[in-house]
């Protein structure tokens, strides 16, 4: 009997781990959990497409402090400031390069991973529009040409530091170990000029800021101005002529009559505004903020107007070569806006006995009542990335908070026209005088009268100071090297570009084969 | 045998019979464990005869009879056998010795146990008595040195786990290459909610074959944790066992003084350095020793740190009638922090335990423990903050203090002094505190059911693990200039659950027939583990006080801030095993486990395991002898799987994030394209070792020689243009070590014995394969580690510094030097290809972050109503990069440690191996260099205790035993390394908690 009891005890244990077992096996089925799992992704929803897009423009926005800096630093407008601080920066600006430096890969890897999220973007976009109907297919084809003008400009500026640099054609990287040779900076401006025209007859033909959906993002001039700046770097001049007419015959642009409230809150998406980088505090004194670190570029000693508004590091310091050349020309609003002084920095100028006299604007108060104080690590301070205390939203205290960075504004296409023209460019829009002429009125300056290319490029250097380093890359671009070799440094040829993160030559060995050449 | 030990006796009897003639008594006393417990059954012998009888249930014997001249024999299986003279004495009572090297000592294998001498693999238990020991929170701390072959990295913060590792790493991920915890058949990754005093054993399952059985989660080794339960037929004994004591601070990074840093300052001739300078005098005066210095000099580790202190005391209660067991205990564990902040751990624990033998077929028990912990994190960033700041700045600044608004206090702002931060560590600790209340429930259950009796045995066991977790942090506002504040105030809430719950039913079949012993188990085993996480931070609220700490009187919630996240796993196994075991001469191992979890692609793995094992003393030509008592070969070889490698990365993931348009808030989705298809890692090992016992069994050893093999191992690959890493099946990595054990435990007398012993292992890893890759990068651009095939994973790669520059003469002579535009003071570094230049092909091997060898000792002694042990670990031949020098590269505005501030280059001779101080803020010598990778080497002394009992085997009389005692943990550490602490769990030092010397004294009351 007990025998029995156990047997039957046995079979029941058995055959209940066998069932056991069955219905588990089922859970070995079960997804991860909280993933959105992309490929599962509804492409049939098409209004959720934008969200794609909106992936590129945050990619595009959250530009780390360094990488601006890097770009603009090697030019006669800045120095690098900071001193002391940041050694390798610091010598970069004087032109001895150091590809083990941290900024340098930094630079090259957080833009290219933002390309490549724009690749991404465009391939989610385009796996939505293989359901949609045709109205749906239309915008992703928008939403598509807007990712590829936003990957534009920044290819656009790895190319400018680094010449020779990789054009990525999808989200996979590992393509690019199959490639023989790196692009040229010509392929990479031609590529970027090529792919604006793809992008154009699918923009929406506004101002950005006209737009309701996502303003301030890419219209149709946006691309015509990144086709306008990559062909002044290949010196088509045509081209650059072509599309900056289009844009000023457009009439949808104008400048902002105030050149000091321009770069500060007043300016934003303003009807000069072609590309900035947005940022903002919202509206509210706390809470949600998207913000750009200004601090880099402010004073790192400062009373400020509004109690307990942060000052800066101090590490892009405009250059006594340009502030003399804007004492000569009798600038006023535009020196003052583009730099901020320090007493030690006035004193500093005066100690030249031709400077000995300056303008009541030199002063180590801006016009909004902050006191710029002296600090050992630069004697001015950029005036473009200030914003001032008694703009600062109150509850905010991070410098520059709520300030958008500009990247193209119609001063620029102005200037590049009238340039263009001065290389025998023929122009189908104002001619180069007018177009200089309406950028000096707004400064206050008297016009001229058939503008020379000397004259284009001491305006472009007066208006576009300490703006992504666009007179670097002009002086460069048009072999004017003596304007680089000032205040004890030797520009050569030769360092034109930066070399390589080593971090980078150590996965493509190939870039160093380009850097050899 | 059983001949020869007659023949053996033969002189002995005669002497017995001569004893005998002269003057034969009779003896009464009691057997007992050193406790104080009666043992009963226990065999009491007369040497040399078979004269003997065993103790009764009160652990009390009376032989007749005995020559007072003659020996008695005391034995107990588990407990060293005892020879007392009797000198004819009528009363003898013997306390004896647990001896955990008894070869009929069962240890716990996983799902059952087995005999240590049936072993085939390598298997390490530690006994309570080595947890009682030391003075930790963790029980892995206590385990530091013991293990021949296991590493454990302690972390000097109250209430952190260690970092633990089985025979090096078997697998290359952050979190994935801890062992897995066993703790009464629940499996843990971290056993932080356990106190050591509930601990009975723990067992370290070393090689594959041991660990095999636990098949998808053994790669990284496991440890079996056995907690402690009462025994059948025992009266009931109160244990209370309390201590307290002091954490000191040792070893503390000396960092350059006021002086040396001024000088530092100017030799960098940097003119805003001189100028920070400058600044500190006019702000802070002259010092009148040295007028050129400021007068300030703060020793920023000094201000920081404190002695904390620490308190532990437990209250257990164990016993049993015929039919039931019982353990029940308490325990509150209190641990303060050395860091200057809200930085403390404090724990309560409750546990039962109960077994019944309800019927002659069926036993039922169940395991409770409660863990209710509260942790005050510290602010690691202190630790940094206060090797960078400056000596020239005070803690508090007077002048603050005027300015109406600085609140809520002084602290000076290095920033008033010219420097880019603010620098002061203060605000980081005071205006910070991150509490995590840690509750951990621990349920099993368990029947066994004899279905034929002594033969096949059923057992089911469902275990359930809760554990939630509410952190809490919170950030208070403060002003102490422009660019030293924080405007809101913040807080965090994120509460997380664990809920893991297994299932494991096992038949076990025993079968004796002559001379074979064959014992067969399988099983199922079904596991369900779920995760819960939900944030949400809020900003300014009240700042009344803690009362105000809750997300509902914050004026904010920030959208960004919120968080909602979940896992859910399942895991289904079969398993078996068998061990067969001929004549105790021969033993065969083998199990098998196959695994299937919802968290690959590929959904089931197969991990077979074999061992066989050669007991050679057992065979009729080995000469029975003194000096060789015990001599068994054994090998194994087993498969293992990993499967603690993240999922996430098996899709295609999206990513919801936020950005501004037209100062609106837009939410987009980015999208990720690094899809990798992972799959377990896979580990081979092969293990050959012996077991012996030497000089009348006082000696035992240990020695195991391994090969283990990680393929397709998991290893992060760099994401070739963009920054990040993807997790790909790439690695083929191979650990080797040896690994000595050896024990030495002698009785002398009735009053003295005593315990040496000692540990030894050694460790290989290199890099077999890396999917056709001659190399593979990892850690940051900055810090460049490299796995190399043929060498170390991760190993440090740089240039290799050979000399300084030392004058112009020999900059001239140089043209690399030429060319850089070096200075006297710049390093030399080693032309590796021999192109006549320095370039990044120069850069080499400088080091691996894993000790090659380490080693541990240990000591005993007890005479009369005294005890004394001591243990000491060493380890060598690994590096640390010192990273705290090494982030010079982001800012220069730091101290220096005292060491560089001695050794610079400050001209011709000075030195060969330092940078001067201009020479280290270039790139040149920025780069990583050997200058910055350190030798890992040190020797510790790990724990000193002395202890003394009264009413020492008193307790059947019914007197409470008390023993106090005084101990002191880590009291010294030998290293060159310039840092707090040789011991960095990944070999890169840029903040790490030091580990603090410990001094309690205790006290330990049975009844």
């Amino acid at each position: 009997m007990m025998k029995l009891l156990k047997k039957i005890k046995l079979q029941t244990l058995l055959s209940a781990l066998l069932v056991l077992a069955i219905g588990c096996s089922d859970k070995l089925d079960e997804p991860e959990l909280n993933n959105n799992f992309a490929g599962g992704t509804d492409f049939t929803q098409t209004e959720d497409m934008v969200l794609s897009l909106i992936g590129v423009y945050e990619a595009f926005q959250s530009r780390g402090w360094e990488q601006p800096l890097l770009i603009a630093v090697r030019g006669d407008d800045v120095n690098a400031g900071g001193l002391g601080d940041q050694q390798d920066f610091a010598e970069t600006d004087l032109f001895n390069y150091n590809k083990d430096y941290w900024m340098y890969n930094s630079l090259w890897e957080n833009v290219y991973v933002d390309v490549i999220t724009a690749h991404t973007a465009m391939e989610q976009i385009q796996r939505y529009q293989e359901v949609a109907d045709a109205e749906g297919k239309a915008l992703g084809d928008q939403y598509i040409a807007e990712a590829k003008v936003l990957r534009a400009i920044m290819l656009f500026h790895i190319s400018q530091v680094w010449g020779d640099v990789f054009i990525p054609t999808s989200s996979e990287t590992s393509e690019l170990f199959e490639l023989e040779s790196v692009p040229t900076q010509d392929e990479v401006m031609q590529h970027i000029s090529d792919q604006m025209d793809e992008a154009i007859p699918h923009l929406p033909v506004m101002h950005p800021n006209e737009r309701t959906d996502l303003p301030g993002g890419v219209t149709v001039y946006t691309a015509l101005a990144i086709k306008a700046l990559a062909n002044q770097e290949l010196e088509n001049y045509q081209a650059v002529a072509d599309a900056c007419a289009q844009i000023i015959n457009s009439g949808e642009f104008s400048l902002f009559p105030d050149f000091y409230e321009l770069f500060k809150i007043p300016g934003k998406l303003s009807d000069e505004m072609i590309l900035s980088m947005q940022y903002s505090d919202f509206g509210q004194g706390e809470g949600d903020r998207e913000a750009h670190l200004y601090a880099p570029y402010g004073p790192q000693n400062w009373t400020p107007a509004v109690e307990g508004a942060s000052s800066g590091w101090g590490f892009f310091e405009p250059s006594m070569k340009f502030i003399k050349f804007m004492l000569d020309r009798g600038e006023t609003v535009r020196l003052e806006t583009s730099v901020l002084f320090t007493d030690r920095g006035i004193a500093e100028i005066q100690a030249d006995p031709n400077y000995s006299d300056l303008p009541g604007f030199v002063s180590n108060t801006t016009r909004d009542g902050d006191v710029i104080n002296d600090y050992a690590r630069a004697l001015f301070a950029s005036g473009k990335h200030y914003l001032p205390s008694n703009q600062l939203i109150p509850g905010r205290t991070a410098y520059g908070s709520n300030k958008n960075y500009n990247i193209i504004r119609y001063a620029e296409i102005l200037l590049m026209y009238a340039e263009a023209l001065t290389h025998g460019a023929t122009g189908s829009g104002m001619t180069a005088d007018q177009a200089v002429n309406m950028v000096r009125e707004r400064a206050g300056m008297p016009p001229l009268t058939g503008v020379t290319l000397d004259q284009v490029l001491d305006e472009k250097y007066a208006e576009l100071s300490m703006e992504w380093g666009k007179r670097y890359y002009d002086m460069v671009r048009l072999g004017r090297t003596d304007e680089l070799s000032y205040d004890g440094r030797t520009f050569t040829p030769d360092k034109a570009f930066l070399p390589y993160p080593q971090a980078q030559v150590d996965q493509f060995p190939i870039l160093q084969q380009a850097q050899d050449q | 045998m059983k001949i020869k030990s007659i023949l053996l006796s033969i002189p002995l009897l005669l002497l017995s019979a001569f004893a005998l003639a002269q003057n034969n008594i009779a003896v009464t006393g009691t057997v007992t464990d050193n406790q104080g417990q009666p043992l009963p059954g226990a065999s009491v012998v007369l040497k040399g005869t078979t004269t003997g009888v065993q103790t009764d249930f009160d652990g009390n014997y009376a032989l007749a009879d005995i020559p007072g001249s003659g020996t008695l024999v005391f034995s107990y299986i588990g407990f060293s056998t005892q020879e007392v003279p009797v000198n004819g004495r009528t009363v003898i009572n013997v306390a004896l010795e647990e001896d955990t090297q008894a070869l009929d000592e069962v240890v716990v294998v996983g799902y059952g146990e087995l005999k240590v001498k049936d072993l085939t693999s390598s298997i390490t238990t530690v006994d309570s008595e080595v947890l009682d020991l030391a003075p930790v929170g963790q029980p892995m701390q206590a385990l530091q040195g013991r293990v021949a072959g296991l590493q454990i990295v302690n972390n000097g913060g109250p209430g952190q786990s260690p970092t633990v590792r089985v025979r090096g790493i078997g697998s290359y991920n952050t979190g994935a290459s801890g062992p897995l915890f066993v703790v009464d058949g629940a499996f843990f990754n971290d056993i932080d909610f356990l106190n050591p005093a509930d601990i009975a054993s723990i067992s370290v399952l070393k090689d594959a074959s041991a660990a095999a059985i636990y098949g998808v989660r053994a790669a990284n080794g496991v440890v079996l944790i056995e907690t402690k339960s009462g025994k059948f037929n025992q009266k009931p004994q109160i244990t209370y066992d309390a201590y307290t004591g002091y954490q000191i601070p040792q070893n503390v990074l000396t960092m350059a003084n006021a002086e040396q840093f001024t000088t530092l300052a100017l030799e960098s001739e940097s003119e805003p350095d001189a100028e920070f300078i400058l600044n500190a005098m006019q702000r802070y005066g002259r010092s009148r020793i040295n007028p050129n210095v400021p007068d300030v000099n703060t020793d920023w580790y000094d201000e920081i740190m404190r002695v904390a202190l620490i308190q532990n005391h437990s209250l257990n209660m164990t016993g049993g009638t015929e039919t039931a067991t019982y353990a029940i205990g308490a325990n509150y564990f209190d641990q303060g922090g050395i860091l200057k902040m809200k930085n403390e751990y404090e724990r309560f624990n409750l546990r039962a335990k109960i077994d019944f033998q309800v019927t002659d077929w069926l036993k039922v028990g169940g395991n409770m423990v409660l863990s209710n912990a509260t942790r005050f994190d510290a602010e690691d960033s202190a630790w940094r903050q206060a090797y960078y700041a400056v000596p020239i700045l005070p803690v508090f600044d007077p002048i603050l203090a005027e300015d109406p608004d600085v609140f809520p206090t002084p602290y000076a702002n290095a920033q008033n002094l010219g420097y880019r931060g603010g620098q002061n560590p203060f605000p980081t600790m005071d205006f910070s505190e991150n509490r995590e209340k840690i509750r951990n429930t621990l349920a099993n259950f368990y029947a066994e059911i004899d279905l034929i009796e002594d033969k096949l045995k059923f057992r089911t066991a469902y275990n359930h693990n809760f554990r939630s977790v509410n952190r809490r942090e919170v950030r208070l506002p403060f002003f102490l200039g422009d660019n030293f504040q924080r405007e809101d105030a913040s807080l965090l809430k994120r509460n997380v659950t664990i809920s893991n719950q297994i299932w494991d039913n096992t038949l076990t079949y025993t079968q004796t027939f002559g001379k074979h012993d064959l014992t067969i188990m399988g099983g199922t085993s079904f596991r369900d583990e779920a995760f819960d996480l939900l944030q949400a931070r809020g900003l300014n609220f009240p700042l009344s006080g803690e009362e105000a700490y809750f997300l509902d009187q914050a004026q904010t919630i920030v959208i960004a801030g919120t968080g909602d996240d979940g896992a859910r796993e399942y895991g289904l196994s079969y398993f078996g095993r068998v061990s067969y075991n001929f004549d105790n001469r021969y033993l065969l191992y083998g199990t098998f486990r196959a695994d299937g979890t919802n968290k690959y692609q590929e959904k089931w793995g197969y991990f077979p395991t074999i061992g066989a094992g050669w007991v050679v003393s057992e065979e009729s030509f080995f000469p029975q002898n003194d000096v060789l008592n015990y001599l068994k070969l054994r090998g194994s070889w087993g498969k293992l799987g990993n499967d603690k490698v993240p999922s996430s990365e098996g899709s295609i993931t999206s990513e919801v994030v936020t950005t501004a348009l037209g100062d609106i808030l837009f939410s987009g989705l980015n999208t990720s394209s690094d899809f990798t298809a992972l799959k377990w890692e896979v580990t081979e090992e092969t293990n050959v070792g012996l077991s012996a016992r030497m000089f009348n069994n006082n000696l035992s050893i240990e020695a195991d020689y391994y090969v283990r093999d990680t393929e397709d191992a998991v290893i992060p690959v760099l994401r070739p243009l963009i920054p990040g890493a993807t997790r790909q099946n790439v690695g083929e990595i191979r650990n080797t070590g040896f690994e000595l054990a050896l024990n030495w435990d002698k009785r002398v007398s009735e009053d003295f014995s005593y315990s040496i012993g000692g540990n030894f292992a050694t460790l290989t890893n290199e890099v077999l394969g890396l999917g056709g890759a001659e190399f593979l990068d990892a850690g940051t651009a900055e810090f460049r580690q490299r796995s190399i095939v043929g060498e170390s994973l991760f190993a440090f790669y740089g240039r290799e510094v050979i000399g300084v520059y030392q004058n112009d003469a020999q900059i001239q002579a140089d043209p690399v030097a030429v060319a850089n535009d070096l200075e006297p003071g710049d390093f030399i570094y080693r032309d590796i290809n021999g192109d006549g230049d320095i370039t990044d092909d120069d850069r080499t091997v400088l080091g691996s972050f894993l000790p090659t060898y380490s080693f541990g000792f240990n000591l005993g002694f007890n005479y009369k109503n005294w005890d004394f042990s001591a243990s000491a670990i060493g380890q060598g031949g690994n590096s640390i990069l010192n990273r705290k020098r090494g982030e010079v590269i982001f800012t220069n505005d730091t101290n220096w440690d005292r060491d560089f501030a001695i050794n610079r280059w400050h001209g011709e001779g000075t030195t060969n191996s330092y940078p001067s101080s201009k020479g280290i803020r270039k790139g040149w010598n920025q780069r990583l260099n050997n200058w910055f990778i350190e030798d890992g080497d040190f020797f510790r002394l790990q724990n000193i205790t002395l202890g003394y009992t009264i009413n020492k085997g008193q307790a059947i009389n019914g007197l409470p035993q008390v023993r106090i005692y005084a101990t002191a943990e880590k009291p010294l550490t030998i290293f060159d390394y310039n840092g707090f602490n040789p011991e960095v769990p990944n070999g890169v030092d840029n903040q790490t908690y030091p580990v603090p010397a410990v001094y309690t004294i205790g006290v330990n009351v049975k009844i």
